[in-house]
């Protein structure tokens, strides 16, 4: 008996060894098992599009704790919108989410865990990869600056049962502009968000994946909090639909007008009264 | 002597074991090292924008083996090209290169392997792909992508125990697509195959092949390259996150490609290019 066991915690110990320079045996089975496709489960809100809390409609009762500032910005957003206009919703001309847009799931997402990095994979407007860097390493001295963020995480066995079940993660270094969803409501042009995250699976149902949200940004009066839910897929060779937003894609930008190109090509207005395009570099327009 | 070469079977044995539930113990040491970022080799007196065939410059001097009727779309292509327009290259507007153009690489690679799936992630304008390693059959019915459908199968050409090969196939596209920005044309028809061999230089770890093949009725036959990347040396290499809307001028109305202005006006690209159809406005354009 004795020989049985100590033969069985040397295996296991050779599922962790180093087997061969530059890699090693990875057990996945440390880590909660994140494989397939995901998608965002929509609480039942009254439709629209996905928003940030999923518990509220977008928009207006998101009950963002904006600042007076970025609530005045957030309601001449709406009522351009109103009007036919895209207000704050960068994402109109192909620009990407970012975060925290990208985790509303538009578009369904897969999610890699490897022992450097976990890579969250969605398709929408932009074909985001996140890199959630989980080798340890401290923040970089200049972070570089991008809609996603440069994300740093770290694995917690939360039981003890010598099983990893959650992934902190803080994000920082973004560029803009973002919104929280397609309202436009905005997060600060300084672009100094923080998000610090929750990863986990629930405790009573494996296919369904948790990501609590905690956003600290300077167009809000207190820390943001959410809690998002996604749903796994069941088919098990799901269908990875792939989003150009440049394909298609009929609403044309030109200075801070935005149009719409009809069916037959031509432009057209998006909002009643809207001048047409200065058209002063073409002769053949001036006759 | 014995017990040990027991134990030491068991040892490797566990190595390939599932170790609990439904995840079984990945053993990456079976498969190269691809890790990392890798770049595209510059060739030295290749100029511009990079080809194909990374060793010819773009364009005519790549001498792809096209159809009659594919080379007069290439020359009215060069021809537009020539008089300010884009031509035959749909990447402008921010529409993905897709296959095989992707694996020029115009931005830095990235390539992530699991059991059921290779992921290649590159920056630029729309070119991530997901090469399959399950195991999995041709689906009936592909949803056409750019990216294409891609399969693929770990081999071990030498016998030494661990995977050095993987080769892929990828079918199901939509277009429009070319193999390089001058729009050397694949065949509207989208029924492109490609087959691509990936392996690591034997002498190099830090050099990476692809020699794809590409078969397309653009083309009088199968086109074949070699694709050679380097492997950059920093341990935590910069990703620099690329996005084709930020910063792009280019608008296309009708058809008509157009640039905006650095004052927001939109501006011809060609000469005596019409202006947009204003119709659906009350009040002209100045």
């Amino acid at each position: 008996m004795l020989a049985r066991s100590t033969i069985g915690a040397m295996a296991v110990a050779a599922a962790m060894a180093w087997t061969a320079p530059g890699a090693f045996a990875f057990d996945d089975a440390q880590y909660p098992n994140l494989k397939g496709q995901w998608i965002g489960v929509r609480q039942n809100t009254g439709g629209g599009q996905p928003s940030f809390d999923p518990y509220k409609k977008w928009g207006t009762t998101q009950d963002a704790p904006l600042t007076p500032e970025y609530r005045a910005l957030f309601e001449a957003n709406l009522k351009e919108q109103a009007e036919g206009g895209q207000g704050t919703n960068a994402t109109s001309t192909c620009l990407p989410p970012g975060m925290p847009m990208v985790m509303n799931a538009h578009s369904p997402m897969e999610i890699i865990v490897l022992p450097e990095a976990t890579y969250i994979r969605v398709d929408h407007i932009r074909d985001t990869r996140r890199r959630i860097y989980t080798d340890g390493r401290s923040w970089p001295a200049e972070v570089p600056e991008g809609f996603d963020g440069y994300s740093i995480g770290q694995w917690i066995d939360t039981k003890g049962s010598g099983h990893y079940d959650l992934l902190e993660v803080e994000t920082r270094g973004f560029k803009g502009p973002r919104s929280y969803d397609a309202s436009g409501l905005p997060l600060h042009r300084d672009n100094q968000s923080v998000f610090r995250e929750r990863i986990y699976l629930d405790a009573a149902n494996p296919n369904l994946l948790h990501d609590d949200i905690t956003v600290t940004d300077h167009g809000l009066t207190e820390p943001w909090t959410v809690h998002k839910t996604y749903r796994r897929n069941a088919q098990p060779q799901p269908i990875w639909i792939e989003y150009i937003c440049g394909e298609g894609n009929r609403l044309v930008r030109i200075g801070n007008e935005n149009y719409m190109e009809g069916a037959d090509g031509n432009l057209m207005p998006t909002r009643k009264g809207q001048p047409a395009p200065d058209l002063s570099f073409f002769p053949s327009a001036k006759k | 002597m014995r017990y040990r070469d027991l134990i030491g079977a068991l040892v490797l044995a566990a190595a390939f074991v599932a170790a609990a539930g439904d995840a079984a113990a990945f053993d990456e040491s079976k498969y190269p090292n691809l890790k990392g970022q890798w770049r595209r080799v510059p060739v030295p007196g290749v100029v511009g924008q990079p080809g194909y065939d990374q060793y010819k410059i773009q364009g005519r001097t790549q001498q792809a083996p096209l159809t009659p009727e594919a080379t007069k779309i290439f020359e009215a292509s060069l021809a537009d090209q020539e008089a300010g327009g884009q031509g035959g290259d749909p990447t402008y507007i921010c529409r993905s290169p897709g296959m095989p153009r992707i694996m020029t690489v115009y931005d830095p690679m990235e390539i992530v392997i699991t059991p059921e799936t290779v992921h290649v992630f590159i920056e630029h304008v729309h070119d991530n792909r997901r090469i399959y390693t399950d195991g999995r059959d041709w689906p009936k019915l592909i949803e056409p992508t750019f990216a294409g459908y891609s399969i693929g199968r770990w081999t071990d050409s030498k016998g030494a125990g661990r995977y050095d090969t993987l080769a892929v196939e990828t079918r199901g596209f939509k277009g429009p697509r070319a193999f390089d920005a001058t729009g050397i044309p694949l065949s509207s028809d989208n029924q492109t195959v490609i087959r691509e061999r990936i392996f690591l230089d034997p002498a190099d770890p830090n050099i990476l092949y692809d020699d794809i093949t590409t078969i397309d009725h653009s083309l009088t036959r199968p086109w074949s390259v070699a694709k050679k990347y380097g492997r950059a040396q920093a341990k935590q290499p910069l990703w620099e996150e690329t996005n084709c809307a930020e910063g792009n001028g280019h608008v296309e109305i009708g058809g008509q490609g157009y640039f905006r202005s650095a004052d927001g006006r939109l501006m011809p690209t060609k000469k005596d290019q019409p202006a947009p159809d204003l119709r659906y406005f009350k009040q002209g354009g100045k």
